[in-house]
């Protein structure tokens, strides 16, 4: 970018074009696929060659999996839970690098361990608390006795009930905490310099005004490669929403897009599922051009 | 990792994190705790009993020579993962931020496989990685017999890996390249102005100060292979052949997901995750150190 | 005792605007009863499963079902068993063949044979055909459940192949389908047999072999007389069946063919790849639409050893569960949907639009007098009927009752894929498979101390 360097750069556009090649690959295999009728799309191996049936899958998949209402839904939902990771992870590591406190390594390990089992594997448990996300704090107030005692002292029966089920809130709450955003704050902030804040506290800004005034631009780049991720991964979330949402109608595109999917002894219609798979994967594509804008070259030397 | 100016207000700094406390606590522990409770007795799925059982999944699992294959598997599986996804993405990200011509269409399709959804990303690779019908079909025509994933352990291996490196980079790379991208210009154009090469330059300068990132992807590439890949196994190989594919996370799946057995499910999930905590302690005791951070 | 709501403004706070989203649960429609009714099945078969549920709701007035796909079998259980732990289950769950025994041992489902009982239902339960009933029947003879989506294996063969080597007909014992492979591949088929060494695959290369054949899975009349069966396969013909197998394999005259070799065998077949699959009739409509235009196929009973009484094969799929716990008019509902789903023009609907076949006999009689079999697109399809009614006694493996038969299926998975793939003998792999087997068993047990077997 600063001097003028020939050889390397047809290197270096080889090789991006290389990647280029290697990441489209996949995918253009799948617009192949969406554009054959169910016959071609079975042959093996599949003609590469398009065949002509691309619209009429993509109606098809469109109105057989209800995407429109559903696409909204999903919007919602991965909007919702981009922003509250984004959020709340930003507001966590400011928390652990900026302050002292005692056991704030023990927190951090706590939120870095929730990376480690998949739902999967704790749906039943889990399920139980999105029923009703008070049941963790009833079962302490009854295990404690304070349950008893306040129903002695006062004939209150505390009975603690909020259920998420068929709910956006129980749809994005249960998945905005967030180790992994939580860790890639802190791996930034420990890289901003000490100067920063203590130009800020001269000036008698306060660790709210220096969180909103200096680290959130800051961290514009960062907040937009996590915000796209997150969205991503919301969007293509699939057992959770299932759960939640035991009425259909409300439904996200992915869960719908998985009853495309063609089971054994059914017809292989492969050719609608691949366009259905390329609909429901179009709005994360335009986030991540979207994104773009948000990359912005850093202005605030972080050395010294 | 310490800063020296730090902001006094103890309980403004609590206050900040209790969100993500108790979101942790609700969702996570809460239920967590009585899935791996199980992994002390004998539950039925359906209710209506469990038996204690002591440390009998632990012994019984531990005491399995397959379960140990199955460990060195997953330790495989994740540093070559690891390894590659990164590797790759870092060479990209580094091209990709020299602003090239085009840069911006590499920028974004760089990554899009990180958006692909699961059944198709399996159609996909099936399709590519076919020996008899796919791409891979004209390597067994020049060398017959040199691809075979369905009875190949190890092709088998390699074509899990292919799936799932494929998927990572686009992750990888977006943080590489938001990490480039804080880089200040007048960093760079000072060094260029001193004569260093753009090798040079990104040997002296760019790397070192993407250590924090690197770090940060380490620890949670290595994690993610660990406990996030029973999909793409499942999708890809179940397993097979004879084993060849079966990562911990996978057997915890088919086990407890599929098969209904949660307690050994659970057993395996501890053992997994303090396997994974173990890792994870060990990059923060040891890795971190060579992190520039200033 | 007063009780109060506290709380949904404590939490709300950290929810933030998202909590304000609440969407709302879906209304009793004009005091109708609704039910749920989750299912496993995707794809095609959903949408056959939804427009059952359609006809069931524009039927009549009283009650409404909502069903749903969970995606996959297992998805549909496991969703059923956390929905059920925390007192939110559907009235109905479609359970597959491997999910049954932990359900049965529960307390969480109300009999099939009592609901329709209690609810006035006469049920002439002698009217499902008799594989499908040895299957599903506990071992008094009750049934707990309604068979739903059934089906069984058949060999599907290519005519025009067969014709080339001056037969008519398919192989109808083992011995003569080893002449036919090599009269096949001596006439320049590459393929003659393609078969699949996927854990799914033990439901015919196992299970439906041991069947067609007389031969016993397990001890304890394959699980149905109590959970200390031990599996016995190891000393069946299943080991000469499998050396046989990889034998063909050898020489050539059978090729593996699976999803992960780009091809499963039923695109082998439909494409003309391979002469001879076996595989269920409910592929039966899916080579229909993909097969190679012009191509003249057939299906035929599985093939059993030479000297061998052929048995009834087996059923596969998934049967109809009520869960415990729900109000009695959602029972009422219930089982006025099973009702309705097990009138016989329904069963010519269900035929109709999926590969699975009628699970009574009024509902096949009804199919044979609406001349279903003799349209084209179906004809061969009664000859699973005839597959699972070939003998009137129940075979040594009628049926599987045995707990993490799952995990079992891919014990034996694993074992075939060592075995072709050369690193084990054929009986130190089935030893194998029925060691772990064995092993899973007896976890299976111990997990259920104390219960019995209905």
């Amino acid at each position: 970018m600063v001097e003028r360097t020939p050889i390397l750069d047809i290197v270096s556009q080889v090789l991006l074009f290389l990647g280029l090649l290697t990441s489209l690959l996949p995918m253009s295999v799948i617009v192949i696929a969406a554009t054959h009728d169910i016959w071609t799309v079975n042959q093996v191996p599949m003609p590469l060659i398009p065949g002509h049936d691309f619209w009429k899958n993509v109606t098809e998949a469109w109105i057989r999996a209800d995407l429109g209402p559903k696409i909204l839904n999903s919007i919602v939902f991965a909007l919702g839970v981009a922003a509250g990771k984004v959020s709340i992870a930003a507001l966590s590591a400011f928390s652990i690098v900026y302050f002292r406190y005692r056991g704030k390594m023990v927190v951090f390990w706590l939120i870095f361990i929730t990376l480690m089992l998949p739902l999967e594997v704790r749906i039943v448990p889990t399920y139980a608390v999105a029923a009703n996300a008070l049941s963790p704090y009833q079962t302490i107030l009854d295990l404690t006795g304070i349950t008893w005692l306040v129903h002695q002292a006062t004939g209150v029966q505390i009975a603690l009930k909020w259920g998420l089920l068929n709910s956006y809130t129980g749809l994005i709450l249960p998945l905005i905490a967030t180790a992994t955003g939580t860790f890639l704050y802190r791996q930034y902030f420990l890289t901003l310099p000490d100067e920063l804040t203590e130009a800020a506290r001269m000036d008698g800004a306060g660790a709210i005004r220096f969180f909103f005034d200096v680290i959130i631009p800051l961290s514009r780049t960062n907040m937009a490669a996590l915000g796209t991720i997150m969205f991503v991964w919301a969007w293509n979330q699939y057992l959770w929403p299932l759960l939640v949402t035991t009425d259909a109608a409300h439904g996200t595109a992915v869960t719908q897009l998985k009853e495309l999917i063609p089971q054994h002894f059914g017809i292989p219609d492969w050719n609608v599922a691949m366009a259905g798979t390329l609909i429901v994967m179009l709005p994360p594509l335009i986030v991540v051009i979207l994104m773009q804008r948000w990359f912005v070259r850093g202005i605030v030397a972080t050395e010294k | 990792m310490e800063k020296r100016a730090l902001f006094s207000n103890k309980w403004l700094g609590v206050a900040l994190i209790t969100p993500q406390i108790l979101l942790v606590f609700t969702f996570f522990y809460w239920p967590t705790g009585q899935a791996l409770f199980w992994a002390f007795t004998l539950e039925r799925p359906w209710g209506g009993g469990n038996e204690w059982v002591g440390l009998h999944n632990f012994a019984s699992m531990l005491g399995d020579p397959v379960y140990w294959a199955s460990v060195a598997k997953s330790m495989v599986f994740a540093f070559a993962t690891t390894g590659f996804g990164m590797g790759l993405a870092l060479v990209l990200a580094i091209l990709a931020d020299r602003e090239l011509r085009g840069f911006r269409v590499y920028r974004t399709v760089l990554v899009w496989p990180y958006a692909i959804a699961a059944p198709a990303l399996g159609l996909a690779f099936r399709f590519i990685l076919a020996p008899q019908a796919g791409f891979m079909a004209f390597l067994n025509h020049v060398w017959p017999g040199s691809w075979d994933p369905v009875l190949n352990g190890l092709d088998a291996m390699i074509a899990i890996i292919i799936a799932y490196v494929w998927k990572s980079i686009g992750y990888n790379f977006i943080f590489f390249l938001a990490a480039l991208q804080a880089i200040p210009k007048s960093l760079i154009e000072a060094a260029a102005m001193d004569g260093s090469g753009i090798l040079r330059r990104i040997k002296d300068i760019q790397v070192p100060l993407l250590t924090p990132t690197i770090f940060f992807l380490i620890v949670i590439n290595l994690t993610d292979s660990f406990t996030d890949s029973f999909g793409i196994v499942d999708i890809m190989t179940q397993g097979g052949p004879a084993r060849a594919t079966e990562l911990m996370v996978y057997k915890i799946f088919f086990d407890g997901f599929k098969g209904l057995d949660y307690s050994g499910a659970a057993a395996q999930s501890i053992i997994l995750m303090l396997l994974v905590i173990v890792l994870t302690f060990f990059q923060f005791r040891y890795v971190e150190r060579r992190v520039h951070y200033k | 005792m007063k009780r109060y709501l506290l709380g949904t403004a404590a939490l709300s706070t950290a929810a933030g605007a998202a909590a304000l989203l609440a969407l709302a649960m879906p209304a009793m429609a004009g005091g109708k009863t609704k039910i749920d009714f989750w299912y496993g099945n995707s794809g095609h078969i959903s949408e056959v499963v939804q427009q059952v549920c359609k006809n069931f709701n524009d039927s009549q007035q009283d009650y409404t079902i909502v069903c749903t796909s969970q995606g996959s079998y297992a998805a549909a259980v496991q969703n059923t068993i956390a929905a059920y732990r925390a007192g939110q289950q559907p009235t109905i769950v479609q359970v597959f063949d491997v999910g049954t025994l932990d359900l049965m041992l529960s307390d969480a489902y109300y009999p099939a044979s009592k609901l329709m009982a209690d609810e006035g239902y006469k049920v002439d339960w002698n009217n499902y055909l008799p594989g499908i009933r040895g299957y599903y029947a506990t071992s008094k003879g009750e049934m707990y459940s309604f068979p739903f989506n059934s089906s069984t294996a058949l060999l599907y063969w290519n005519k025009d192949a067969f014709q080339k080597i001056g037969k008519t007909a398919a192989p109808a014992t083992w011995e003569e389908a080893a002449e036919d492979m090599k009269a096949l591949k001596a006439a320049g088929y590459a393929c003659p047999f393609g078969f699949d060494i996927t854990a799914d695959e033990s439901w015919q290369f196992l299970e439906q072999f041991s069947a067609v054949n007389n031969e016993p899975l397990a001890t304890k009349d394959n699980g149905y007389g109590g959970l200390d069966a031990e599996l016995v396969f190891n000393k069946t013909k299943f080991v000469k069946y499998i050396t046989d197998l990889k034998s063909w394999y050898d020489q050539g005259l059978a090729v593996i063919k699976d999803e992960q070799a780009g091809q499963d065998m039923v695109a082998a077949f439909a494409s003309g790849d391979c002469q001879m699959i076996l595989t269920s009739v409910g592929d039966h409509g899916t080579v229909g639409s993909t097969a190679k235009p012009g191509m003249n196929w057939s299906v035929a009973m599985l093939p059993v050893y030479e000297g061998v009484k052929r048995h009834s094969s087996l059923v596969g799929g998934a049967s109809l569960w009520v869960l415990a716990g729900k109000s009695p008019e959602e029972y009422k509902a219930a089982a006025a949907f099973l009702n309705f789903i097990a009138q016989p023009e329904q069963a010519l609907f269900w035929s109709t639009n999926t590969g699975y076949i009628p699970v009574t006999k009024t509902g096949y009689d009804y199919m044979v007098s609406h001349g279903f079999y003799d349209d084209p697109k179906y004809k061969g399809r009664e000859i699973a009927i005839a597959s699972l009614t070939a003998s009137d006694e129940l075979s040594a493996t009628h049926g599987t009752r045995m707990g993490g038969f799952l995990q079992i299926r891919n014990e034996v998975a694993n074992g075939w894929q060592a075995i072709f793939a050369n690193k084990v003998s054929v009986q130190e792999g089935i030893d194998g498979m029925v060691e772990r087997g064995n092993a899973i068993l007896r976890r299976f047990e111990a997990t259920y101390k104390g219960k019995q077997l209905p």
